[in-house]
């Protein structure tokens, strides 16, 4: 640190200084504010704000947020893999690998309201795969699979899940390298044998540091949870209730205390990717 | 090269090679087959929802009346239009390229200089940056929205009472991508070598940051362009929070009622996204620059 203020590096200090700022005004001042107010409800150290916040409705909304994200972030990440493991085997047409690239960057992207539009004109009660179906005798309605239910919001979100997980896992997956599939073919190992000693324990890594990835990409979604049922059981929605209803006194800090177990819980997460993602680059970095 | 390496650590087997691809090839026949139609079903996930709202908002035919012989009728881009001139879509629309323009200057005048002093003469901080790309995963709308709620509201009540008081936040958000494609731009340069190079030929630091190291990060900064312009245009969570009318909460309010004009300006809204992002990666792959769009 003492190096810092030496006179070649004030240069540095002018540039970090207006971005340090920045950041504190903006993003470190008001998460230390709302951390600080879910520790002293009412005013005096305690932790009845963040008990109350993890009962009742409230302790539904995180079970369904939860449930909703790990299903849809193992479901995506299966899928993910495995498109990712079937492009890589793929060399034919040499555009499918960059197109299925560049379609990913943007779809993960594609979340929000316009998602949740094309998916009430498909599987809605009115959407066109519904009536399709209905055609040939499949009800999705007695099926659970409706936008506004937990299957439904599920197939929703895996529209950016899947991409999502493929261009985390992609350089994993390129990192397999092929001569070490040749040496065990060589050494008598049979495709299987490869998968369980090699293939599988070198992606384990990188598919769980992915699935964590989309496990807190669809815990914090919003719009298009919003847009498809606004009075769902989902933490989110619950977080807009707090914020948009009448506050009536103490509610202020069941928010706070909301968000405070929410940012434990996507720091958890990320610091555990982090670590994974450590491991990974370990063997598939060249 | 890999049959190369076969032959010659097991030469007797060599002649049982002519037998095996006529064998193989008959399975692999097999797994391409699967292979592909696995391509084809998720091809098909993510193919049909945008038809069906093209569909829907282009097709005037509602769908319980829709039958394969009218599967060409009444076609007609009259919801786009009216949506696209109703007075406040057109207001929030200005109003959200404002916030893409502002959030752009904002993070690159906030950026630039950080990256290349970062790079050039203090390179032990960039593991410090580095890390720091993760806290808007950390932090996201949903929780920094409470957060501000709990403090611009009470303290500079001035600050929210501005749609544009939206920016600064918008550039946080923007800011792993951003940071993540400017280095990756001036690692792709060689900057150091650059500077040094420059420097040792008595060229003064403005002429260095100027003519040497801008001109070549142009096309990190229309690739975090990009990537910023399709995240102000998708979010929705923060604005809507903070009742701001943007495109994508005039959106939804829109859509209530005129369901088939606000499917078609989703619809709009999303091809543009879409290819504000298909021009960042064509960037970024045109010149080698291996960043995630993701930000990570």
């Amino acid at each position: 640190m003492h190096s810092l203020f030496r006179r070649e590096n004030r240069l540095s200090l002018i540039v970090i200084a207006p971005f340090a700022a920045f950041v504190g005004l903006f993003l470190v001042y008001p998460t230390l504010v709302v951390l600080y107010k879910a520790l002293t409800p009412g005013g005096s150290l305690g932790t009845d704000a963040l008990q109350r916040a993890l009962s009742g409705t409230y302790r539904d909304g995180f079970i369904n947020s939860i449930a909703l994200s790990a299903t849809s972030a193992v479901i995506g990440g299966t899928i993910g893999i495995l498109l990712a493991l079937t492009i890589k085997s793929l060399q034919r047409p040499k555009w499918l690998h960059s197109t299925l690239d560049s379609w990913s960057a943007v779809a993960s992207q594609l979340g929000g309201v316009p998602l949740a539009f094309a998916f009430i004109a498909t599987i809605g009660a009115q959407g066109i795969l519904t009536k399709l179906l209905m055609n040939i005798g499949v009800d999705l309605r007695e099926m659970g699979v409706s936008p506004t239910g937990f299957w439904g919001l599920v197939v929703v979100y895996l529209y950016f899940q899947i991409p999502l997980m493929f261009l985390v896992m992609m350089p994993a997956v390129v990192g397999l390298k092929d001569t070490w599939r040749e040496a065990a073919a060589i050494m008598g190992a049979s495709p299987a044998r490869y998968w369980r000693t090699v293939g599988i324990p070198i992606l384990t890594p990188a598919a769980l540091g992915g699935m964590l990835l989309l496990f807190v990409n669809s815990f914090t979604a919003y719009a298009t949870a919003y847009v498809l049922n606004p009075g769902g059981a989902l933490v989110p929605l619950q977080i807009r209730f707090l914020l948009q209803g009448n506050v009536i006194t103490g509610e202020e800090d069941l928010g706070n205390a909301i968000v405070a177990w929410v940012i434990a819980l996507l720091l958890t997460s990320l610091l555990i990717m982090t670590l994974l993602q450590r491991r990974t680059l370990k063997w598939t970095s060249s | 090269m890999s049959t190369e390496a076969v032959a010659v650590l097991a030469p007797g087997q060599a002649d049982s090679v002519p037998a095996t691809p006529v064998r193989r090839s008959g399975r692999a026949r097999v797994t391409s087959a699967i292979k592909w139609a696995f391509l084809i079903l998720v091809a098909l996930y993510f193919v049909v929802p945008m038809l069906a709202m093209a569909r829907f908002a282009f097709q005037n035919v509602p769908t319980a009346l829709l039958t394969p012989d009218k599967l060409f009728t009444g076609w007609s881009p009259s919801g786009l239009w009216t949506a696209l001139t109703d007075p406040q879509i057109l207001a929030a629309g200005r109003t959200s390229l404002g916030l893409v323009v502002f959030a752009i200057v904002l993070n690159l005048v906030l950026l630039v200089p950080l990256s290349i002093v970062t790079e050039v003469r203090s390179p032990q901080f960039r593991p410090y940056l580095t890390a720091f790309t993760l806290l808007p995963w950390v932090i996201p709308p949903i929780a920094l929205v409470v957060g501000v709620a709990a403090t611009f509201r009470a303290t500079a009540p001035w600050f929210l009472a501005s749609v544009f008081s939206l920016v600064p936040f918008y550039a946080l958000w923007a800011m792993p991508f951003t940071y993540r494609a400017l280095d990756a731009g001036l690692q792709a340069i060689n900057a150091r070598t650059l500077y040094e190079a420059a420097r040792s030929m008595g060229a003064s630091l403005g002429t260095i940051i100027f003519r040497v190291l801008l001109p070549n990060m142009r096309a990190s900064m229309v690739a975090a362009a990009g990537l910023t312009a399709a995240m102000v245009l998708g979010e929705f969570a923060f604005a809507s929070l903070l009742l701001k009318a943007t495109l994508p909460t005039e959106m939804v309010n829109y859509q209530r009622g005129d369901p088939r004009g606000g499917l078609a300006l989703a619809l709009f809204v999303m091809v543009l996204t879409a290819l504000s992002l298909g021009l960042v990666v064509r960037t970024l792959r045109r010149r080698g620059l291996n960043v995630q769009t993701t930000g990570l």
